[in-house]
């Protein structure tokens, strides 16, 4: 190393210096890490300390990975961060074909025609697509909301909905990223109530817990007693939003239908439909979108309203799922590689078919 | 008509119970799982019934697990909260 002489530019030079020393350390201890764990005392004693955690992750990367991915951020800015996306899912796209058949239950519809060399890239494209969304999540965790534009041009028909005061179902989708949309919806007045299933032992941070900052929506877990279901309805009767994911039923959950959905039958969930038809709340299907390096666009891609006369029986709820279905798909059609749901919609009916 | 005879008809009618008859639901079988076996999506239609058959709102997690343990609870929490 160049000794150096300036008095001005010696800590600057020192600062650079430590910086590239941390981020070499860290890279290193992604690409190899049976080097610091078998060897180093002080790996083996973090390692332990980490493996030692009473929970198991449920996100695809572990805990440290996440927090490498952090200091990347506060270190060398968004470009630093996607920079280091690049190797990491080549690497899981090589080394862990797990991961990279769970993208093709969607991209084998999407794209059936592509096979082989085709197969492999989309697979690559649709991850790495997926992990700079992870990191523009942290980074308007780490430097606010307001570090990514975000253009919503339809809040005032949003604004309009919840005037009615009946509340309001804000349905997404496992596309772009919700946590944008969410920190422009935040720009409304009314609080919002996210239902989510968290897994136990996931170790990537919401965008607010970057900052210790209080969790901007309350968070209905469906697990709780009764699906939340008393929450649910006291918070549509205060004309609150309700945001739930409609693409995706979880665990053993009975109200679903199967639906067409890119060529083949599909599971959706109804609930949120139900509760639209017992309470008379409106559902607005909300997607986002990535549309450059700091932007994103968040569409009103429809609004569903659920007659709150007829049957409730879960076949009379078909045609708004139908409807949900649709405008997902014209979204894929229109932006491949940002439908992020890589569990298998379409597994049920095959295993049925194999059965018959 | 008993109290809990109308809340066992109410039920039946507004959750469209088929193949279930009012005088079938024993007082004290749980409401949800086994028992009557309503599911989530029952409990939210419930909720929204107890407040506009019976006037008694349903505040929240707490009341509502002291309310949905049975036919039994369901009427006493009522009863409490709206005597007539």
């Amino acid at each position: 190393m160049k000794p150096c002489n300036g008095s001005g530019s010696g800590p600057w030079v020192r600062w650079w210096w430590l910086r590239f020393w941390q981020l070499w350390s860290l890279a290193l201890l992604i690409a190899r890490p049976g080097l610091f764990v078998n060897k180093c005392p002080f790996f083996k004693v973090l390692m332990t300390r980490i493996n030692s955690q009473t929970w198991s992750s449920q996100s695809i990367a572990s805990r440290w990975q996440h927090q490498f991915f952090y200091l990347a951020i506060r270190l060398g800015g968004r470009r630093l961060a996607y920079a280091f996306t690049y190797p990491v899912v080549c690497y899981y796209m090589l080394f862990r074909p797990g991961l990279r058949k769970r993208t093709r239950h969607y991209l084998r519809r999407r794209f059936p025609d592509h096979k082989g060399l085709a197969a492999f890239r989309d697979s690559f494209r649709l991850s790495l697509s997926f992990a700079k969304i992870l990191v523009d999540r942290a980074i308007v965790g780490i430097a606010g909301p307001e570090s990514m534009d975000v253009r919503f041009d339809s809040m005032e028909k949003i604004q309009d909905l919840l005037d009615h005061g009946s509340g309001l179902i804000l349905m997404n989708a496992h596309v772009g990223c919700w946590q944008a949309a969410m920190s422009s919806i935040h720009m409304l007045d009314t609080p919002v109530n996210l239902l989510m299933k968290r897994e136990h032992g996931d170790v990537d941070r919401h965008y607010h817990e970057h900052r210790g900052m209080p969790c901007p929506y309350k968070i209905i877990d469906p697990d709780g007693f009764l699906g939340g279901a008393v929450e649910i309805v006291q918070a549509l009767q205060r004309g609150e939003i309700i945001s739930v994911m409609g693409d995706r039923v979880f665990g053993n959950d009975k109200n679903k239908l199967k639906i067409p959905f890119m060529g083949e039958t599909a599971e959706f969930p109804v609930g949120a439909y139900k509760i639209a038809a017992i309470t008379g709340a409106p559902v607005a299907v909300l997607f986002s979108r990535k549309t450059g390096i700091n932007s994103y666009a968040l569409e009103l891609a429809g609004i569903i309203r659920v007659n709150p006369e007829q049957d409730r029986g879960l076949e009379n709820l078909r045609p708004y799922v139908l409807e949900f279905a649709g405008l997902l798909e014209g979204y894929v059609q229109l932006h491949p590689y940002q439908f992020y749901n890589f569990h298998d919609m379409w597994e049920n009916q095959r295993t049925e078919a194999g059965k018959h | 008509m008993t109290f809990k005879e109308k809340v066992k008809h109410t039920l039946v009618n507004e959750l469209n119970l088929e193949d279930v008859q009012p005088q079938d639901i024993l007082n004290d079988a749980p409401l949800f799982g086994e028992g009557l076996g309503l599911d989530s999506l029952d409990a939210v239609e419930l909720v929204v019934i107890v407040q506009k058959h019976f006037g008694v709102e349903i505040a929240n997690m707490e009341e509502g697990k002291t309310a949905f343990q049975s036919i039994n609870s369901l009427c006493t929490f009522i009863q409490e909260r709206n005597p007539q």
